[in-house]
């Protein structure tokens, strides 16, 4: 029994202390961001000796962090929204519907996950040109509007609903589009949440995509900000960068504390044979 | 086909119309662009005066010494963060499964870097790997340093000190989908072997790591596929040269630089397909190897 109990001991002082190694970083940052720039560059790791909030109030006046706010929320919730609707339209069609061609259509949405996107920057960059796509909200939106990840995730889930619900639904003489949305999508919550959290931490963390399409400074997200911020002033005005870095972060840290339980669990029971 | 089935396939068709239609805009057409613009000499403001040069990108590339140095910095980066990622997380998995209480708390604060961005992490983690920050000053104290280290200027460092910061960013994924398939074994199985006498290691590389194959072929493809793309990180850090020794350059950075800095997209769309190249050659490589480890 005391060997057991000492086990344990051991165990939960591993794990704690590895906590608290993760969290130790965002407790630097939100320290460095109430002191003044000399004190952050050279006692980084001291409390603040006068708590300040000079960062806060400079970076709002002189970036204008609340447009860039603005954009970064317009893409990504326009973006989950999408994700939400149309990637689960797929995984219904390829979990709950007979047609022909639907083993195909799955083997090519899986195989394109090894498509690494990132490296057709090139291409899509000279095709949103032609198109006028740059410095619109459309270049961030469209293109990420539904992905093969999500939907096969959420195909996953929706295998595992039974056929029953879908029949009796159909005998009531409810359409295919009815059953959808009244029986399979209330059903599928768990990982349209999942889903949602995903697809809106990905979109207000990207730093690659508003770097090549946003040029113009009224289109700049919250990412491509702090990017200018430490490349304009290398050096200077340290405290307005470190209440950026706490400002950016607070409002994701916010949502994934509401829903964590559904966002640790889109993780598990992944594998490849 | 009945009424009824005719119905349901066209509702399929319908359905599944968003993603065949991302699929070939996307997807399918930039990729067959980026086959073309390898053949020529383009720019990124003048695209209609592009002029065919044959082979002459691919040719480029194949000698280019800073794509094989981008090439080798990421396989270098790779190797150590592979290494470390997989004993942290998986470490960590096999406490965490042996405990009762305070398991979702501890979770949710493993996953505190892997909500964070890119850009807000590794500008947080320079500071305190920096030499002013809290690292090197108790590696200092202690004696194991002389002078402060500044890691994204030196020839050999900047990718392992990399590699450690991507380690923290996202061992919690890792550790979740380890800590998925540890649940998921049989408790018999262990049961079974501590009746046998085998000791803790020989349960560990016999059952444990065996049955946690799936799990660990998915998550070493993933990371050679998104580590051999890796680039806001060394955007934040270092300038389009990779630093001083091309030490932070990676393939992505060096199309980056090639593309939209020196305006040249033939080439850096070569670059693209030599990289898409490499990916596939090493996941090919890397699945062959787990399944040459089943047959023995």
């Amino acid at each position: 029994m005391t060997f057991l109990r000492k086990r344990q001991f051991w165990i939960y002082l591993a794990l704690i202390v590895g906590s608290l190694l993760v969290v130790y970083p965002f407790v630097f940052m939100i320290l460095n961001s109430f002191k003044v720039g000399t004190e952050i560059l050279n006692y980084p790791t001291r409390l603040p000796q006068h708590w300040s909030l000079d960062g806060y109030h400079k970076v709002f006046e002189q970036l204008d962090l609340g447009n860039m706010f603005k954009n970064t929320i317009i893409i990504a919730v326009s973006v989950t929204a999408l994700n939400v609707v149309l990637s689960s339209m797929v995984a219904y069609a390829l979990s709950k519907l007979k047609f022909p061609g639907k083993g195909l259509l799955f083997q090519v949405i899986i195989g394109s996950m090894m498509i690494p996107t990132v490296l057709l920057m090139i291409p899509a960059y000279s095709m949103y040109y032609e198109w006028g796509w740059i410095n619109t909200y459309t270049v961030m939106i469209v293109p990420a509007a539904v992905s093969a990840y999500n939907i096969f995730l959420i195909r996953q889930f929706m295998i595992a609903i039974p056929n029953d619900f879908l029949e009796a639904s159909r005998l009531d003489g409810c359409t295919e589009i009815q059953t959808y949305r009244k029986i399979v999508l209330p059903m599928s919550l768990p990982v349209l949440s999942t889903v949602a959290i995903l697809t809106f931490m990905n979109s207000w963390n990207d730093l690659a995509g508003p770097l090549l399409y946003l040029q113009d400074r009224s289109m700049y997200t919250l990412q491509l900000g702090l990017y200018t911020i430490k490349s304009e002033i290398p050096g200077q005005n340290l405290e307005q960068l470190w209440a950026a870095l706490t400002v950016t972060t607070l409002p994701i840290v916010f949502v994934f504390f509401f829903l964590q339980r559904y966002f640790v669990n889109a993780f598990t029971g992944v594998g490849l044979k | 086909m009945t009424p009824q089935k005719r119905r349901e396939a066209v509702t399929g068709y319908l359905f599944s119309l968003p993603w065949v239609v991302f699929f070939l805009v996307f997807l399918t057409y930039p990729l067959l662009l980026a086959f073309k613009m390898s053949f020529q000499r383009i720019s990124v403001t003048q695209p209609s005066k592009a002029e065919f040069v044959g082979i002459g990108n691919w040719v480029a590339v194949v000698q280019d010494p800073l794509f094989w140095k981008s090439v080798f910095n990421v396989v270098y980066n790779q190797a150590i963060f592979i290494s470390v990622v997989f004993v942290v997380s998986l470490g960590l998995a096999l406490l965490l499964k042996e405990i009762t209480k305070g398991g979702a708390l501890l979770r949710t604060m493993y996953f505190l870097p892997v909500i964070t961005s890119v850009a807000v992490s590794i500008i947080v983690f320079n500071m305190l790997s920096g030499p002013s920050g809290p690292i090197q000053q108790i590696l200092m104290s202690i004696g194991v340093l002389d002078k402060g280290v500044d890691w994204a200027f030196s020839k050999w460092w900047a990718m392992p000190i990399l590699a450690l910061f991507n380690s923290w960013k996202w061992f919690a994924i890792q550790m979740i989908i380890f800590l998925g398939g540890l649940l998921s074994i049989n408790p018999e199985l262990y049961e079974a072997a501590e009746v046998d006498g085998a000791s803790w290691w020989k349960r560990f590389t016999n059952i444990t790591l065996p049955m946690l194959k799936p799990q660990i072929v998915f998550v070493t493809t993933m990371n050679i596929i998104n580590g051999m793309q890796m680039f806001s990180e060394v955007f934040m850090m270092f300038n389009l040269e990779g630093g001083p020794y091309h030490s932070g350059l990676t393939p992505v950075l060096y199309l980056y630089k090639k593309g939209f800095n020196e305006m040249n997209m033939g080439y850096a769309s070569t670059v693209g397909i030599f990289l898409m190249l490499i990916i596939v050659v090493m996941t090919t490589v890397q699945w062959k190897l787990f399944n040459r480890g089943e047959t023995n």
